[in-house]
């Protein structure tokens, strides 16, 4: 089933998407992806943060500190989205050989563990006035955890090859183990919380006013511009320091930073 | 050969080596026993206290040991050759690897489980809990072994391998270790524990249909 480069080459080689596994072609693209999301980004996070924090009412029951939820749920969803997004791309590069499609996954790995990390730190802030402690053994708290480890050991995995192709096939087939398991472990996590702990306040059961729905969605589209963001800077990264010795590096270098 | 014969012989090969290394099943059984003779020192020695933490102490203990036993299963092999002949068998290399992985939970499986009520005297559980343990760590063996099983074949030989297996492995054991735990659990607060059972022999042929296929993959990529 799984096709070296080569091979892939020759079975796509005139198809139009097939230029953009090229890491020639797809170095100035991801630049300007790059470019645009970072835009997105800062104009998205500027009105989604003055809504939720100035226009949005205040909670009744938790007060001004139920805000966090603007970066807190929107940096959870990343968290699981861009594990996702890594194991599609490692399967694709398992599946075709691409090298592009395996740099993708690494370069979506640390923004994936930092989305998990912020998700963490928001929701440990929020819980101790809310739930009055830092850390509850909650299911959504643990699996996000779990998730983190992951993403560790994906990359752990990843810095443990010196040969970068087995280390990106090696780390391909571990991101997919996860991507198996990730649904087990979040039921067997839901299922074990409600056998052993009461019900804990689940944030937003009740229904939201407008606003903060408002401010919520302009945030998590502010997330996915920044996450997009970043993975093509670290993309890029990687494509200059894997194909240092291409010839094609130096001029798009150049051009870029033009 | 025959698939058959030749799953035979890896099967009964693994199980001899294990029989005259005696330091193969010994080290992984003191150092279980040790895990769990350090816990009441931390945590002090009153017999009710014991009894909340004991499932939960052994259980990780024997998840712990199981898991350090992972490099025997390909680096030695690897060292002396015989993973080569293993690759450049005509049979389903997951097939290989499925007997080398039954043959070494049969064996550490069969270990853990028998010194498990033993320790569970140790943290005053009553017997009926004892068996429920042991019969969860024998369970709980087979698919720790055979998640492990791909890590330990993605690094085999690789520099610092051990640790980066646990890494790797033990963040996808927790299914396993909430309903090994929760069985015994469930027997200590007089319930029935069928369900947790039933989940845990799920994972279990959840994890012996998937794999082998996914180790005998992640062998390929490292030895290529």
């Amino acid at each position: 089933m799984a096709r070296t480069e080569q091979q892939s080459n020759e079975k796509f080689g005139g198809r139009w998407f097939w230029r953009y596994a090229s890491p020639a072609t797809f170095y100035p693209v991801a630049g300007m992806i790059e470019k645009l999301c970072w835009v997105a980004a800062i104009v998205l996070a500027a009105i989604g943060l003055y809504i939720g924090f100035f226009v949005a009412p205040t909670e009744a029951t938790q007060g001004e500190v139920y805000r966090v939820i603007y970066i807190h749920v929107p940096a959870a969803w990343m968290a699981m989205v861009i594990y996702l997004a890594m194991a599609f791309w490692a399967a694709t590069g398992l599946v075709l050989g691409t090298r592009l499609s395996f740099m993708m996954s690494h370069a979506l790995a640390p923004t994936g563990a930092i989305m998990a990390v912020v998700a963490l730190i928001t929701g440990s802030l929020w819980g101790r006035p809310t739930w009055g402690t830092y850390w509850v053994w909650d299911a959504r708290l643990t699996s996000t955890l779990i998730l983190f480890f992951l993403y560790v050991g994906y990359m752990a995995l990843v810095a443990a090859f010196d040969d970068k192709k087995k280390g990106d096939r090696a780390s391909a087939l571990i991101a997919l183990v996860g991507a198996i398991n990730v649904p087990i472990i979040y039921f067997s996590v839901n299922w074990w919380n409600s056998l052993h702990q009461g019900s804990s306040v689940r944030p937003g059961s009740s229904s939201m006013a407008s606003t903060m729905l408002t401010a919520m969605m302009v945030m998590t589209f502010a997330f996915w511009a920044y996450c997009i963001a970043a993975s093509m800077y670290r993309l890029r990264t990687e494509i200059i320091e894997r194909e240092r010795n291409a010839a094609w590096l130096p001029a798009a270098v150049k051009e870029a930073s033009k | 050969m025959s698939l058959r014969s030749a799953t035979g012989a890896v099967f009964r090969r693994e199980l001899q080596l294990f029989a005259k290394r005696k330091s193969d099943w010994a080290n992984p059984l003191v150092f279980f026993l040790i895990v769990c003779a350090l816990f009441p020192f931390a945590v002090g020695s009153e017999s009710e206290r014991l009894k909340l933490i004991g499932i939960g102490v052994i259980f990780v203990g024997a998840l712990l040991a199981a898991m350090l036993s992972l490099p025997r299963l390909f680096d030695e092999d690897a060292r002396d050759g015989s993973l080569e002949l293993m690759l450049t068998s005509t049979e389903p290399l997951a097939a290989l690897i499925l007997a080398r992985v039954a043959a070494l939970s049969l064996a550490l499986g069969v270990a853990l489980a028998a010194v498990t009520p033993v320790f569970a005297l140790f943290y005053a559980l009553p017997f009926d809990v004892a068996g429920m343990l042991a019969i969860s760590v024998l369970m709980a063996v087979p698919t720790l072994l055979l998640i492990g099983a791909i890590a330990a074949a993605l690094l085999v030989s690789a520099r610092g391998g051990a640790i980066l297996t646990a890494v790797l492995v033990l963040p996808l054991t927790v299914p396993t270790l909430i309903f090994g735990a929760g069985a015994a659990l469930k027997v200590l607060y007089g319930e029935s524990p069928m369900a947790e059972l039933a989940l845990q022999a799920a994972f279990m042929l959840l994890a012996l249909a998937l794999c082998p296929l996914a180790a005998a993959a992640a062998l390929k990529i490292s030895t290529d």
